[in-house]
């Protein structure tokens, strides 16, 4: 069934321009040009029932623009969204009730006091009544480890157990859908891991439906089965990651290590050198030939070492981001 | 959000008021200074004959200067700038996607936190007043003292009021704290905050009893110094109602524009 549904999303912002230098802001106290920023272009897309779904793109792309109107912080300028049935940005307490969100630049809980304070806050918003609340909280802590620090106050926490918390306290309520805006930016390898293993037995333990932004692919990867590639307010890709890669499913990366210093002369004809650095070497070569590219390759230079991987999915997805780009230009 | 979750957050509060020792015992003493600075300055000014009050004698000068740096500082607000902060950065989106009201949110908050700073304060008042009944053979009636912890009450919801509508003007304004600066020094003027308002003859008094700044301050001075008759107390807390409900629609229908208007930045 579906959930969410996107439909020519729209969303432009005004800003203002300043040339540079004391002149530039003299001109600009007095007449400041207005312009209009296209942060989200009839983007569309839909998202079943407990599925997980990432959202990519690069920086300024409108995916944390999409999650804010998903929410209703923000109107869109055009376009219909429904959720569970509701219109975000009415705001309706019906509504509130059934969803979360998490913003990794963003903090819900209150720095000065100890988190234990915002769930209880949290419990009396939702209006959780004491045992499920109790059970949920111990639940969660139980989960992410993090059930010895509910009393430290929150500025004292690393950021990986505030990141922690700030998932306890957007699931208290046991949301039917949630919002993950970069939940593990920052964070180290760990805590990054921790979060992603979380994330992921919680979608699937509780079919709770998730929409994340990542930078990073692992997150993607670990937790959403589908992705949703933005670029320039359009919606550029939709499916499985792995099938981000398969632009590149032709070629294949060979890395070789030689018993002596190689030249790019020698190696053009096996395939495109991507890196050489004396003895080592990154070719690109097509897939259909590989066999006898290396036959060839074992037989012209001294190889010491040699490993073949496919394009790395980050590679795929930065083609979408351009060829977006390019589209858009 | 019900009214137990209102009063969990006035708990928070407090809680927050008492989090840092030394800024709360110092935002708690800071108001003596201006105070003592004001006493010297009217005790000057009566030694030399320059003081031109329009009826108030140096006694009853004194007094007002004493009541009014108490009352003034216990009404005063300062959530403005989280509010201007939470419009600015973003801040505000943990609040709009939640089933709660913010406008209240913010109240029992800063109410918390006057709470927190209300025993050291009402201390200070009641030290004032004993003060002034000792020295100054100044009788305080218990009716007016108890009309006095009234208008405070009301003073307290009258400049939240004010202050959240004027906080909203962020949703215009993306820098809002010079705004804050200046209008916060003309309110307490205006409020009769610094000095009685009544010293600039009747043409004062009259503004000051049609506008809503007096009845944060000056009128709550007033009941309990004795210079309001018993029946001119009951208009002056109408006239607080009524401004704290021209606000309370203010501040509403500058909610529902601005929160259009919110670009919600930042990640």
């Amino acid at each position: 069934m579906e959930i969410i549904t996107v439909k020519d999303l729209t969303k432009t912002f005004p800003y203002s321009v300043k040339e540079k230098g004391l002149k530039g802001s003299l001109h600009n106290l007095f007449a400041r040009q207005t312009l209009q920023k296209t942060a989200v272009s009839g983007v569309s897309f839909a998202v079943e029932q407990g599925e997980a779904v990432g959202l990519l793109g690069p920086n300024g792309a409108g995916k944390t623009t999409t999650l804010k109107m998903l929410a209703g912080i923000l109107y869109p300028t055009s376009g219909t969204v429904t959720v569970a049935g509701y219109v975000p940005w009415e705001r309706r307490r019906d509504y509130q009730r059934r969803f979360a969100i998490v913003m990794g630049q963003k903090t819900q809980l209150w720095p000065d006091l100890p988190a234990l304070d915002t769930f209880e806050l949290n419990r009396r918003i939702y209006q959780i009544d004491e045992d499920p609340y109790r059970r949920t909280l111990d639940e969660l802590t139980g989960l992410l480890d993090v059930r010895s620090l509910l009393q430290v106050q929150v500025r004292r926490l690393s950021l990986g157990e505030r990141m922690k918390m700030e998932l306890i306290a957007a699931l208290l309520h046991r949301p039917e859908i949630l919002y993950l805006d970069e939940p593990t930016i920052g964070l180290d390898i760990l805590s990054q891991r921790s979060i992603r293993e979380f994330l992921h037995y919680y979608n699937q333990q509780t079919k709770t439906t998730i929409l994340l932004t990542s930078h990073y692919t692992t997150d993607i990867e670990a937790i959403c089965p589908r992705s949703v590639i933005i670029n320039h307010g359009n919606v550029v890709f939709d499916g499985p990651l792995a099938e981000v890669s398969e632009v590149f499913g032709h070629k294949k990366l060979v890395s070789i290590k030689a018993r002596r210093d190689l030249t790019a002369g020698e190696l053009a004809q096996f395939g495109a050198v991507r890196q050489l650095e004396r003895s080592t070497a990154l070719l690109e070569v097509e897939r259909d030939g590989l066999e006898r590219c290396l036959q060839r390759l074992f037989g012209a230079v001294p190889v010491v070492d040699l490993d073949v991987k496919d394009i790395p999915i980050e590679e795929g997805i930065a083609y979408f981001y351009r060829k977006a780009g390019v589209d858009a230009q | 959000m019900t009214a137990a979750g209102y009063c969990y957050v006035f708990g928070m509060g407090m809680q927050k008021a008492m989090a840092y020792r030394a800024d709360f015992f110092l935002s708690i003493v800071s108001c003596i200074f201006p105070i003592i600075m004001q006493v010297y300055l009217w005790t000057a000014l009566y030694a030399a004959g320059a003081a031109d009050t329009n009826g108030y004698t140096y006694e009853q000068m004194i007094l007002y200067t004493l009541l009014a740096g108490v009352t003034s500082r216990i009404v005063a607000t300062g959530f403005e700038n989280d509010v201007a902060r939470d419009i600015k950065d973003g801040g505000l989106n943990k609040y709009l996607v939640k089933p709660m009201n913010y406008g209240a949110y913010c109240f029992a908050q800063f109410a918390g936190g006057k709470a927190a700073a209300a025993g050291f304060l009402l201390a200070a008042a009641a030290a004032v007043l004993g003060g002034a009944a000792l020295t100054l053979g100044v009788p305080f009636a218990p009716v007016r003292l108890a009309l006095y912890a009234l208008s405070l009450v009301l003073a307290l919801v009258l400049n939240f009021a004010i202050f959240f509508t004027i906080a909203l003007l962020g949703f215009w304004l993306t820098e809002i704290s010079q705004l804050f600066g200046t209008i916060s020094i003309v309110i307490m003027v205006v409020s009769g905050g610094v000095f009685p308002l009544d010293i600039f003859g009747p043409a004062a008094a009259a503004a000051a009893a049609v506008l809503p700044f007096g009845y944060t301050t000056q009128f709550c001075v007033n009941i309990v110094s004795g210079r309001l008759a018993m029946d001119e107390i009951w208009p002056g807390f109408a006239a607080q109602l009524l401004w704290t409900a021209v606000f309370t629609a203010a501040h509403t229908a500058l909610w529902r524009r601005g929160a259009k208007r919110y670009t919600a930045v930042g990640g």
